[in-house]
């Protein structure tokens, strides 16, 4: 165990002690915890997680917590491949190595001591809303809340790049993590665009003025606003620019999107398909009166994001889409975070009524009625409908 | 190999039992973990997370379902296929996968396999709920 790695990670026995050591170690250290900055309180009936998966450990926040422009690190949705090797932080180090002039290997005290880079941003899962495809695909089924926006803070990768001298003939990072998977599962390997990386990626150790949690990478993960989490590597060891892209089942066959809208249900071959990137526009309603009276006002709050750096509007329709109302978006926004909105809705009719949500983004894109149907249900992004009980 | 699984098993509950018992029985907080290993696995637990316990639901019976063990929960809990809503060539293409990648699947109950999944967790199922967890520290 004196090696980097402080976990074995691949005995389900053991993650059940760990278990025990959470419980044993509550009260303990529950008072050593700090917000150094002020995420707002989220209150106690609504603190708490969807758990979709106890190992690797899957979960996702209620939307019903997701009404806070931070969402707070402890409520964050978790996504694991397999079971983590944490890194230790005194051992750790991030490689960078690759086409550059002067390979370095930083402590993270060295990444500390760099000018600091704070973004604030969304972090989406590609398959964020797979459960609401039809027809629905394999794997965790995710349905609204696999998402969430923190200040994260680091050191640009620009920046990294510089230090290492990076080439000309550079056009992808190569990304790498400290976990391995079970017996002959290919590797959690990435890489994405150069361009892309060194125009506002981060590598980040601090969430929400914290140390980066175990669960979400420490003590460094890459930050890619605007793109899908899949591209946000987490125990993050080495980054890596090279001349091609990655290749391996998790960029050739897996976190593929079709070029071109297809039948649903229809497979598509991978050449027909790009890494998928960008995040979709969409939006989501968190606050929503489950009764209301015809003629009384009631709110309505919820949040919107996008690939795009900022959403322009939201719109609100109780009467299937035939007329839309415009919320008011909240003036708390950072490049690729997303808005908190919210609308005084007043009920114009008796009964059983539908309230739906659809975003544009500051590129114009607006969110459709139906997502596009893909293998992997990806990026879902319909129309968000929540019912309400009228009374006269 | 079963029995050492079993012992270890068995091990990490009474080590976990002894050490939530131990603030009651001894009225103060205990000093350490037992054992190297349960200190450094309880070292890597973030209490600022939610405690995403495991939770290891009963899978509905039938003929494969002593397979699943050795085939499957080596590296998901049993949440995993219980969520899954897909048609048997879905599941196929998803057992191959994973006897590619490694599960020890015996080549003999691979069919039986594939039938208990499409029986219980085909595109009908709608019986799977997410556990509901609780961050800690409030």
């Amino acid at each position: 165990m004196s090696s980097n790695f402080s976990s074995g990670g691949w005995n389900r026995r053991a993650l059940f002690a760990a278990a025990g050591g959470g419980l044993l170690c509550r009260p303990v250290l529950a008072a050593t915890r700090s917000t150094k900055v002020p995420v707002e309180e989220i209150s106690r009936e609504r603190r708490r997680m969807l758990q979709m998966n106890a190992y690797a450990i899957e979960a996702e926040t209620p939307l019903d917590a997701l009404t806070t422009y931070l969402t707070p690190n402890d409520l964050f949705f978790v996504r694991h491949h397999w079971n983590p090797m944490y890194p230790g932080a005194k051992t750790w180090s991030l490689t960078i190595d690759g086409e550059v002039e002067r390979p370095l290997s930083l402590k993270l005290a060295d990444l500390r001591r760099l000018p600091r880079t704070t973004v604030t941003c969304v972090l989406q899962c590609a398959g964020n809303g797979r459960a609401l495809h039809t027809p629905i695909v394999p794997g965790v089924q995710w349905r609204y809340g696999a998402v969430g926006n923190a200040r994260w803070t680091g050191v640009s990768v620009a920046d990294l790049l510089k230090r290492a001298g990076a080439k000309s003939g550079a056009r992808h990072l190569h990304t790498f993590g400290s976990d391995r998977p079970p017996a002959k599962v290919p590797p959690f390997h990435r890489s994405l665009d150069l361009e892309k990386a060194m125009g506002d990626a981060i590598v980040a150790y601090e969430m929400n003025g914290d140390p980066l949690p175990p669960l979400h990478g420490a003590p460094a993960r890459l930050v890619v606003p605007g793109w899908a989490g899949v591209h946000w590597m987490k125990w993050l060891v080495r980054i890596s620019p090279q001349a091609d892209a990655l290749t391996g089942f998790y960029m050739d066959t897996a976190y593929r999107y079709p070029n071109s809208p297809g039948e649903p249900g229809v497979p598509v071959p991978p050449a027909e398909t790009h890494p998928v990137t960008v995040l979709a526009v969409k939006s989501n309603i968190t606050d929503f009166p489950s009764q209301a009276s015809a003629g009384i006002p009631a709110i309505v709050r919820g949040f919107a994001f996008s690939g795009a750096p900022d959403i322009a509007r939201v719109e609100v329709s109780d009467d299937e889409g035939a007329t839309w109302s415009d919320a008011t978006l909240d003036t708390r926004h950072d490049p690729h975070a997303w808005r908190l909105w919210s609308l005084r809705w007043t009920p114009r009719r008796t009964g059983r009524v539908s309230l739906s949500v659809r975003a544009t983004d500051s590129r114009g894109s607006v969110q459709p009625k139906d997502a596009q149907w893909n293998p992997s249900g990806y990026l879902f992004n319909g129309w968000h409908s929540v019912q309400v009980e009228v009374r006269a | 190999m079963s029995r050492a699984r079993t012992a270890l098993a068995a091990g990490a509950l009474l080590a976990g039992c002894f050490l939530l018992a131990a603030p009651a029985v001894f009225g103060r907080e205990p000093k350490k973990a037992k054992t190297p290993r349960s200190r450094a696995v309880a070292a890597n637990f973030d209490v600022r997370l939610p405690v995403l316990g495991t939770h290891l639901s009963d899978l509905p019976p039938g003929p494969a379902k002593s397979v699943i063990d050795q085939a499957c929960l080596l590296c998901h809990s049993t949440d995993m296929l219980r969520q899954q809503r897909l048609t048997e060539k879905q599941w196929t293409a998803e057992v191959d996968k994973m006897v590619k990648w490694g599960s020890d699947l015996p080549q003999d109950r691979r069919e039986a396999l594939i039938a208990y999944l499409v029986a219980n967790f085909g595109p009908d199922n709608d019986r799977f709920q997410p556990v509901i967890t609780r961050p800690v520290g409030k």
